[in-house]
């Protein structure tokens, strides 16, 4: 589905509420009423092209739009990445850590196969610290120096629980973090797409 | 709902296309997994369909016995069916590609050398095989498993007792 300025905001979030986040990292809070998408952009003062496009972007995975992604300046693109990032860091790897540690703990004998999911996560969040960090020192979107892209590590986490989790273990807190590894992996795979097709041409071009 | 929209729609990332006639299928260098054809098309066209009878299905607006080498599939019946048809059909083509999903005793090794941190050089100088093989391997391995990065498949030996 593809949102419009004309549509009503608040039907949107509530058909697709993974939108949440995204609208959260450009200022905008629920309680939208009954406002349209361009009413909700000039209340928060913002570019209603921009917001629609990366949510737009956000949730189709086949929706693309380049040339207008490549009309935006460059400081908006870097504002919004730099507000993901610091949503990764407040919320979304503290949400899945403290299921994790709960997971670990909550395993009814001590099944040791679930200290070793936490510890893949730890070295996973070690390397999308050091992406943030890089972004920092850099200005932009950096480009990982290890071989291994970060929505790979994720996918691999969640097949590996999916398919080969074994022992006793806790149904729900199992489920909240394959959520959490879910909700990541989308968010870092959709956002990398504006990162490396759109970001890192410009600033090689160095626009 | 087309034939067409129901496949791509219940049996993604699964695609289609569609030809006008034999010819346009003829032209196109596309390697299909799977054919969807009618009868006349198919009684036109038999040399070329009872060479890829195991991947041919034929459309039919009754339910027929099959008497023929290929698969048939009842257009006429309900939405539901039609799905229950597609599944069998895909399921029994998936199961033939799905033979052994088990690593060899080679794959092993080379997984417990990858988990130990070794690069593909190092693997290739301790099991005395050539670069181009241990990269073969690992492509199998990650075929086998759906896991493609070092550090998944160092987890994945973990959780199964590889190290």
């Amino acid at each position: 589905m593809l949102l419009f300025p004309d549509m009503i905001m608040s039907e949107a979030v509530e058909t697709y509420p993974s939108l949440i986040p995204v609208i959260n990292r450009f200022g905008i809070r629920l309680g939208l009423g009954n406002r349209s998408v361009s009413e909700i952009c000039s209340l928060y003062n913002l570019d209603t092209d921009f917001l629609l496009t990366v949510v737009n972007t956000f949730l189709n995975e086949e929706y693309f739009p380049e040339k207008k992604l490549q009309s935006f300046h460059t400081s908006l693109i870097i504002d919004y990445l730099n507000k993901t990032n610091e949503y990764y860091l407040r919320n979304l790897l503290p949400n899945i850590e403290r299921h994790l540690k709960f997971f670990v703990l909550h395993s009814p004998e001590g099944n040791p196969t679930l200290q070793l999911i936490a510890d893949y996560f730890g070295s996973f969040k070690s390397e999308l610290l050091a992406r943030i960090e890089s972004d920092k020192t850099q200005g932009g979107a950096s480009i990982p120096a290890g071989e291994d892209s970060l929505e790979e590590l994720l996918a691999d986490l969640k097949r590996l629980i999916i398919t080969h989790l074994a022992g006793n273990y806790d149904d729900n807190l199992c489920y909240a973090v394959i959520f959490g590894i879910h909700s990541l992996e989308k968010d870092i795979k959709q956002n990398n797409r504006i990162r490396y097709r759109i970001l890192h041409p410009c600033e090689e071009a160095g626009t | 709902m087309g034939l067409a929209h129901l496949l791509e729609e219940y049996f993604p990332p699964l695609s289609v296309i569609c030809f006008d006639s034999f010819e346009a299928l003829a032209r196109n260098t596309t390697a299909f997994d799977y054919f969807f054809i009618d009868g006349d098309a198919f009684l036109i066209n038999t040399d070329f369909f009872l060479q890829r009878r195991t991947r041919t299905a034929i459309l039919c607006s009754a339910n027929l016995l099959s008497a023929s080498a290929c698969r048939l599939i009842n257009v006429s019946a309900s939405q539901e069916t039609i799905i229950e048809q597609l599944h069998e059909t895909l399921a029994s083509e998936t199961l033939r590609d799905d033979d052994n999903k088990e690593l060899s005793i080679r794959e092993r090794e080379v997984l417990q050398l990858i988990a130990r941190g070794n690069t593909n050089k190092d693997i290739a100088d301790v099991l005395h095989i050539s670069l181009h093989t241990v990269l073969s391997h690992r492509k199998n391995i990650t075929s086998k498993l759906g896991i493609k990065t070092a550090s998944g498949l160092t987890l994945y030996a973990l959780m199964n007792g590889l190290f």
